[in-house]
């Protein structure tokens, strides 16, 4: 940048923008703090401090990660069992649209570093999309574990414990064999709480780009506020796509021919067992008649329903649940990010960021592509 | 007359009236300390808090020795508090004592105040960052203090599955409490990584680093990789105990045996984040008392971080009967011993510092002559209970309770302490009472022993740890633990006078009161908000042999230019000489 470009600069400061003298700095160089001495050792501090933190994520990972190789040691069974019930088509969308994140993610590093406002724009609001994609197909593959009552061994009745007592008691979700769903009822309960969720997300994305619109016209200096109305409002959008395309792929499955329908054929098995069985490990014939002799994916649902499928059910929830919890911390990060790249604060000399940020979410989308096989492909 | 009352006038300003602009008097009011962003405001509130939390934690110590001084008969025979209550108050004693004060003690207050200096950096280098850090630390605490009020806890500071998913205290609480201090640990720790790495100024390789850096700075390293493991743990546990995951509990398919190993794979290494800073507190303040450069600096340096790096290779000795597989238990066992070289090392390079040196007793030289004694009868005593077979005899006795005190409180408080005391007027611009200060650490080293030593006795004979009662043949030995402990009790009240009296009326500090080498001393007492104007000059921080005391000037002053007067005088002195010829 040469000296006359800015005028203010020009009169201030004859001797253009070298040099990191005192009196000037909060003019010239607004985000590079006091007790650095240059861009280069903030930025290389701040690279290291996030680094830093990712290694700490990553033994935070490392003890669901730990705790998943201690139990499908010790039941294996249960981890073949369980599997059946997990759709690889909305892992493997997932894994798609995380992927893809990850793309655009590392395209608006590239952008900010070249200094293309609208570029890094379009690439943060992009990677925002796909992490609320991903969260919508999360929604739907949670209700419908619900819905089939497929849960973890405290809230699960059908896990029972040695004493032949029932499992459950005294927690906050507890559920009653009772009201376990399965096949058509199922797919209607999975389709109504669907229908709650899309209605609320379209009412929050509505209001919330309404209320972008409405700060954007009236306050145009409080552009920053409108942006995270905007980002929550792409958001709300994306999740509704993302429970509608799970829909979607549920009934593509489904429409095709008398193959897979593994889910209800195995849910069924897992019905029977809880009417039929005692709470003993034992091998169930009884099960491969009710899951009939249709083709391939059936086969696992031969295999009797272990007395404690909700260990696997423990681990699943845990291990997304706390990735989706550092899906929620990224989409908090990139809108903070969105707001700060419209007011054009980033710049070749400053992208410190948006390249941390980066890190952060390239590492979300590693642990989730050590949990789709780890989980869905272990059949 | 006259000049001589008002120079002692001078000395005797309170605090607000310091000449120069420090950063005490930079800034005035709640907000500009609440929401200050420079580290050494951060360290004084972190110093404030962590004390109270002593405080609080030595409180329910002495009413846990105040039950034992009697036997019971029978369980309905109540002392003071009934079994429960007794199980609640050594409970709270040891989260406390761990979560909030010694964890946090050394690096948070200490290090806090003194890393940027002693580097020559002007703050560390994510200050935001920093007072999340301890925004965090006060957010647990008051977590623990709502844990106190809605039922307590009694599961020791272990939280031990299964017994902690079904006592009905208060676990979930504190147990989020600890979750949210981790936090505040990692962050601390993250800091304190990237200031070392990138906020050096030109000249300060890694090997012109104080030892205390070192140390701080493996300390550091511990807090990042251990400290979200134990993060992770306490999440399922409180998922664990809300929602019954199963994780832990066999009942449904889980293993209490594994939050064990999750636990002490923090919690051992969680040790040496207590430790650590105590070294090189110590490796400080042998080498200045001693008027002696450290005898084996390289090997120091090392041995933390090699101190740092198997601390994460020896958690399953915590474990010898927990269940594990003989082969494990004979490696981690093989391991706990290889620990004690780079410990040794260090105990070794301190002796050989002080060998020949010139010694003062400085308060806080007494200190850091009592850490030695008692470190080393703490680490000694450590070797029976990583040796597989007399660890069963020992296991949950008095014994390891006594070894552990030894090498927490004997180790890391005294440290504490002595750090206090050395770097007080620093901090503060004034100097500590000296003769109570000394007094402080011999009764804290005799009722320090007294408390303790009994305890390995009674261990050896067979007294279980955490009960409430005891067997008649172990009374007197409880007896004199607890009046051991009344006494140390006294001699930190009289610790706590030195310094507080220090503040009002002590002697105004110059910027060296001890002659050394390190960059802290380099700058005012106390430091300027910037620490250093122009970056620092940066040389050996132990050559404390080019510092000489100049009784004219009342400071310590660099030999060069001792000798360069002395020189000049004998010049003169010869030129006169040969002159009257």
């Amino acid at each position: 940048m040469s000296a006359t470009a800015d005028p203010s600069t020009a009169t201030a400061d004859p001797h253009g923008t070298a040099g990191h003298g005192h009196g000037h700095d909060d003019h010239h160089e607004p985000f590079l703090a006091h007790h650095f001495e240059s861009w280069q050792q903030q930025f290389d501090a701040g690279k290291l401090g996030v680094w830093a933190f990712l290694v700490q994520e990553v033994l935070f990972f490392s003890g669901l990660f730990c705790a998943y190789a201690v139990y499908r040691m010790l039941h294996p069974e249960v981890f073949e069992y369980a599997d059946q019930f997990l759709s690889v088509p909305h892992g493997a969308f997932n894994t798609v649209v995380l992927l893809f994140s990850s793309l655009t993610m590392a395209w608006g590093v590239r952008c900010a570093m070249l200094g293309q406002r609208n570029g890094l724009i379009g690439c943060l609001a992009v990677t925002l999309f796909c992490a609320a994609l991903f969260l919508g197909v999360k929604a739907y593959e949670y209700s419908e574990k619900y819905h089939a009552q497929l849960i973890w061994a405290g809230a699960d009745p059908l896990t029972v414990s040695p004493s032949g007592m029932q499992a459950g008691a005294g927690h906050l979700l507890e559920l009653d064999p009772e009201k376990r769903a399965v096949g058509e009822q199922l797919e209607e309960r999975l389709a109504s709480t669907l229908h709650y969720l899309e209605f609320g997300m379209g009412v929050v994305g509505l209001l919330t780009l309404a209320a972008a619109v409405g700060i954007y016209y009236a306050k145009p200096e409080r552009i920053g506020l409108a942006v995270v109305f905007g980002a929550i409002s792409l958001s709300a959008i994306a999740i509704v796509i993302g429970a509608m395309a799970s829909m979607g792929i549920h009934h593509m499955m489904h429409a095709s021919g008398h193959e897979a329908t593994a889910d209800s054929e195995a849910e069924a098995a897992h019905m029977a067992e809880a009417e039929d069985e005692p709470p003993v490990h034992t091998a169930t014939p009884g099960t491969a008649e009710i899951a009939g002799s249709t083709h391939g994916a059936s086969v696992k649902a031969e295999l009797s329903r272990p007395q404690r499928l909700g260990t696997f059910f423990g681990i699943y929830y845990a291990m997304t649940g706390v990735h989706a919890l550092h899906i929620l911390g990224g989409m908090v990060v990139l809108t903070w990010l969105l707001a700060r790249a419209v007011k054009g604060h980033f710049t070749p000399n400053y992208f410190g960021p948006v390249d941390y940020v980066g890190l952060y979410w390239h590492l979300v989308d590693l642990v989730w592509i050590y949990l789709f096989p780890l989980l869905y492909l272990i059949g | 007359m006259a000049t001589i009352l008002e120079t002692r006038h001078a000395d005797v300003m309170p605090l607000g009236h310091a000449p120069q602009d420090n950063y005490l008097t930079h800034g005035r009011g709640f907000l500009s300390w609440a929401l200050t962003l420079d580290h050494k405001r951060i360290g004084v509130m972190y110093l404030c808090a962590v004390c109270s939390a002593f405080l609080l934690g030595g409180i329910f110590a002495m009413l846990l020795r105040t039950e034992l001084l009697m036997p019971k008969n029978g369980p309905e025979d109540v002392f003071l508090f009934t079994r429960d209550a007794y199980n609640q108050l050594f409970t709270l004693h040891g989260a406390i004592m761990v979560f909030l004060f010694i964890i946090p003690g050394i690096p948070a207050a200490l290090g806090n105040f003194i890393l940027p200096i002693m580097l020559g950096a002007k703050d560390v280098a994510f200050p935001r960052l920093n007072l999340c850090s301890f925004y965090l630390w006060l957010v647990g605490a008051l977590f623990f203090v709502l844990m106190l009020v809605t039922g307590g806890l009694d599961t020791g500071w272990t939280f031990y599955t299964p017994y902690s998913t079904s006592t009905s205290t208060a676990v979930v609480t504190a147990v989020f409490g600890a979750f949210i201090l981790g936090f505040s640990s990692i962050f601390t720790g993250l800091n304190f990584i990237v200031t070392v790495h990138t906020m050096r100024p030109p000249g300060m390789t890694w090997f012109r680093m104080p030892l205390f850096l070192w140390a701080i700075y493996s300390t550091a390293l511990v807090q990042v990789l251990a400290t979200p493991v134990l993060a992770i743990t306490l999440l399922l546990l409180i998922a664990e105990r809300t929602l019954g995951i199963g994780i832990f509990d066999p009942a449904l398919g889980g293993d209490p045996v594994l939050f064990q190993h999750f636990f002490w794979f923090y919690s051992h290494p969680a040790v040496y984040i207590m430790i650590l800073p105590a070294f090189g507190v110590i490796s400080e303040l042998i080498t200045t008392f001693s008027r002696k450069h450290i005898f084996g600096y390289r090997f120091i340096a090392y041995s933390s971080v090699a101190i740092a790096i198997l601390g994460f290779l020896v958690w399953a000795h915590h474990m010898f009967v927990s269940g594990q597989s003989a082969i494990s238990a004979m490696v981690f066992s093989a391991i706990t011993f290889t620990i004690s070289i780079p410990t040794a090392i260090k105990i070794f390079n301190w002796l050989a510092t002080m060998y020949k040196g010139s010694i003062s007793y400085a308060t806080p030289m007494c200190y850091a002559l009592a850490f030695i004694f008692l470190f080393t009868i703490g680490g000694l005593t450590g070797l029976p209970l990583g040796t597989l077979s007399t660890d069963i005899h020992l296991h949950d006795t008095y014994f390891v309770v006594a070894h552990f005190h030894y090498v927490m409180m004997g180790g890391t408080l005294i440290a504490f302490l002595g750090a206090l005391f050395y770097w007080w007027p620093k901090m503060f611009g004034r100097m500590y009472h000296e003769r109570l200060g000394q007094i402080s650490a011999v009764i804290v080293f005799l009722g320090f022993n007294a408390t303790f030593f009994p305890q390995f006795i009674m261990g050896a004979k067979g007294m279980p740890r955490r009960y409430a009662n005891y067997l008649p043949e172990y009374h007197a030995w409880h007896v004199a633990s607890t009046i051991g402990a009344y006494t140390l009790g006294i001699g930190l009240v009289i610790a706590a006078i030195a310094l507080i009296w220090g503040l009002y009326r002590g002697k105004r500090a110059p910027a060296n009161p001890w002659g050394s080498a390190t960059l802290e001393w380099q700058c005012s007492s106390p430091p300027p908000h910037n620490n250093f104007d122009a970056p620092p000059v940066v040389g050996d921080p132990y050559a404390i042999h080019q510092l000489v005391y100049d009784p004219d000037q009342s400071a310590w002053v660099p030999r060069q230019e001792k000798i360069v007067e002395s020189e000049a005088m004998l010049e003169r002195h010869t030129d006169a000489g040969t002159t009257g010829h």
